[in-house]
């Protein structure tokens, strides 16, 4: 494969590539999930892999993510590594239980006898499809014992951390966001080379996706892309923010944050789940445990505020953060300092 | 030959009232906190599944999964003691009686009802992928027969031709709603044919047998020829759990179930009728039983609980905190 039609790859064709090295590294590994083989998925980041492995390690299931959801947690049981596709998040409302009850609570409840080595592949965040195929809920994961939850933003860290998600002997969220899945490699704001040979990265190290002064914008996912570009427009205005890239919501890695909030001594927790009770509490949360009550100048959350998300775009843009409303709630907190 | 397996059958129904009788006691003393489900009055379903399970085949069971960990081998030792709540439990004490889970044996359990089933279709599954001639079974009961996930789970096995066996425990009570008023079909095996998969409906308080139709179900799916549904009918003594005021039914009904229905009363009567055993030689057999289980309960009992410095043990295998 060329160079340059990898810059042309969409960020779906680079976790297709991280299941095809993982696939051929590990026979135990397969996958399972609606159109994940004749169709390569409906966002295409299962493209090529029936041809190559077969219909028995690339499962198209009928729908029924309650069976196909516990069929994970069997195969985990008897020694395989499924990745199963969920294949919009809000779906997992009718296969919480294999997810919350099962996957999650065996490690513990066999007393670290039985290893959950599964991988729950599913497509987050807003591309206009209204209330029931937008929605983000890592927060929600995060809050339920027993998951790592991770959430890339980058085409590297698709691949990086979809490996690690495979090769971990933990039990997996990996919600990818669909305007990421479907953006190309080269429409990226700072596009890092993608390597074709198989790499990982760990959980739970946060990445400076920008490097600023002022204030420490803490984000996830598309929040990243959001708010790099939010960055070049405050830039312009004098206004320099860092931005941390969390990578993973479980584990969460609040040293990089304190590191970032020691400098700058402002947080702005930028997330496209739901506001209240979820990641962004939770980050506040822990900054001020770490830090006193009066460690921080100022601190502000931007996260969809605890409704549905609307069909009109009118309405989308009124409720979920994006690059123009990073930039309001950035000015907002420095015209208040 | 027929004089000793019948035998064995007869020693298994007692282990299994003993083992319960032995759980029992730890809910009188305090010793076991929480809900117990146990199984007493279905013992010859354990005792008929007994025989025709392979060490490498899987059983997934419920909320009442006592006598089928006993019959797929799990050693009483363990399950006891984590019935128990100790450090020397199957699960160190972090599962308890309704979560046990023994990789040695290929035995699990959920306490979730009906959420059994698509984890044996998992193992189904990979059985089938690696070529292997092992056999799943996915134990539910009347009640789980009409979650979403039986339909899903036997839809799946019956398309791809897997490898498992739902073994359904007919006692009619889901904890107060009778199956015979919310249920569509009049049995529960005849919803096998929407699967394309085998399926009987039997008198399961009978561990002869049930061992003959759990050996031609098991034996159908091993041989490739896709899922298979075993209806087995029983009679739950007790309430749901210990604590349930169980009074959805009536007091001389229970009553009579008891007297009419007991696998260990039956059977012994069908041994003696048959010329197979003795009364002394079963009373023998109930005694040894008896004892074992007394003695397997004093070791337990002085086993130690977990160290509560251990409570955030295995939440993670990775390098990982919240």
């Amino acid at each position: 494969m060329s160079v340059a039609s990898r810059e042309s790859w969409n960020t779906s064709l680079f976790v297709a590539e991280a299941l095809r090295l993982e696939m051929a590294r590990d026979e135990n590994v397969l996958m399972l999930g609606e159109d994940v083989g004749r169709n390569g998925g409906v966002f295409g980041s299962s493209r090529g892999l029936l041809d190559e492995f077969g219909a028995m390690r690339v499962r198209d299931t009928p729908i029924s993510e309650m069976a196909f959801t516990g069929m994970g947690v069997g195969l985990c049981m008897s020694g395989f590594r499924p990745v199963v596709e969920i294949m919009f998040v809000d779906f997992i409302g009718v296969c919480l239980e294999q997810v919350y009850n099962a996957m999650a609570k065996i490690p513990y409840m066999s007393g670290g006898q039985v290893r959950m080595p599964m991988v729950i592949k599913t497509a987050g965040g807003c591309i206009g499809s209204a209330a029931q195929h937008s929605q983000c809920l890592w927060g929600l994961f995060a809050h339920l014992p027993g998951m790592v939850v991770v959430a890339p933003s980058s085409p590297y860290d698709h691949r990086g951390l979809m490996a690690m998600a495979v090769e971990s002997d933990d039990p997996v969220i990996y919600i990818e966001h669909k305007a990421l899945l479907l953006k190309r490699w080269r429409q990226f704001h700072d596009a890092e080379p993608v390597p074709e040979e198989r790499f990982t990265i760990p959980f739970g190290q946060a990445k400076v996706a920008r490097e600023g002064g002022d204030l420490t914008v803490v984000t996830l996912s598309a929040g990243v892309e959001y708010a790099l570009e939010a960055a070049d427009t405050l830039a312009k205005e004098g206004s320099d923010v860092e931005i941390i890239d969390l990578r993973t919501v479980v584990p969460l890695d609040m040293p990089t944050v304190l590191n970032s909030l020691s400098k700058t001594g402002r947080l702005l927790v930028v997330d496209e789940d739901y506001l209240s009770f979820g990641l962004s509490g939770e980050i506040v949360a822990r900054a001020v445990e770490a830090l006193g009550p009066s460690g921080l100048r100022q601190v502000a959350r931007h996260a969809v505020p605890d409704v549905p998300v609307p069909a009109a775009l009118s309405l989308e843009h009124a409720v979920v953060p994006g690059p123009a409303s990073i930039v309001e709630a950035v000015r907002k907190m420095a015209a208040a300092s | 030959m027929e004089n000793e397996r019948s035998l064995a059958r007869f020693e298994r129904l007692a282990q299994m009232r003993h083992f319960d009788e032995a759980c029992l006691a730890g809910v009188m003393s305090r010793e076991i906190h929480g809900e117990l489900h146990i199984g007493i009055g279905q013992e010859a379903i354990g005792a008929g599944m007994a025989e025709a399970l392979r060490p490498g085949d899987a059983v997934v069971s419920t909320h009442r999964n006592h006598f089928h960990a006993l019959a797929k081998g799990v050693s009483p030792k363990a399950l006891l003691a984590e019935i128990y709540e100790k450090e020397t439990g199957l699960c160190r004490g972090r599962g308890g009686h309704m979560h046990p889970f023994d990789l040695s044996t290929n035995f699990s359990a959920t306490g979730i009802v009906g959420a059994s089933l698509p984890v044996a279709l998992g193992y189904a599954y990979g059985f089938k992928l690696r070529g292997q001639d092992h056999v799943a079974v996915g134990v539910t009961g009347d009640g789980g027969v009409l979650t979403g996930g039986f339909h899903e789970s036997l839809n799946m096995a019956g398309a791809w031709d897997l490898p498992l066996v739902v073994l359904v425990e007919n006692n009619r009570w889901a904890i107060s709603v009778d199956i015979n008023e919310v249920s569509a079909t009049e049995t529960l095996a005849e919803r096998s044919h929407s699967y394309g998969a085998w399926g009987r409906k039997i008198d399961g308080t009978d561990p002869d047998l049930v061992a003959k139709a759990f050996a031609e179900a098991v034996d159908h799916a091993r041989s490739g020829q896709g899922p298979a549904v075993l209806e087995a009918t029983c009679h739950r003594f007790h309430g749901h759990f210990e604590g349930d005021h169980d009074t959805y039914r009536d007091r001389e009904e229970k009553r009579r179930i008891r007297k009419e229905h007991d696998p260990l009363v039956l059977y012994r009567a069908k041994l003696i009728e048959a010329g197979l055993a003795d009364a002394q030689t079963l009373d023998r057999i109930e005694q040894t039983s008896k004892e074992a289980m007394t003695a397997l309960l004093e070791e337990v009992r002085d086993d130690t609980q977990p160290d509560a410095s251990g409570a955030l043990d295995h939440r993670f295998v990775g390098a990982t905190s919240p």
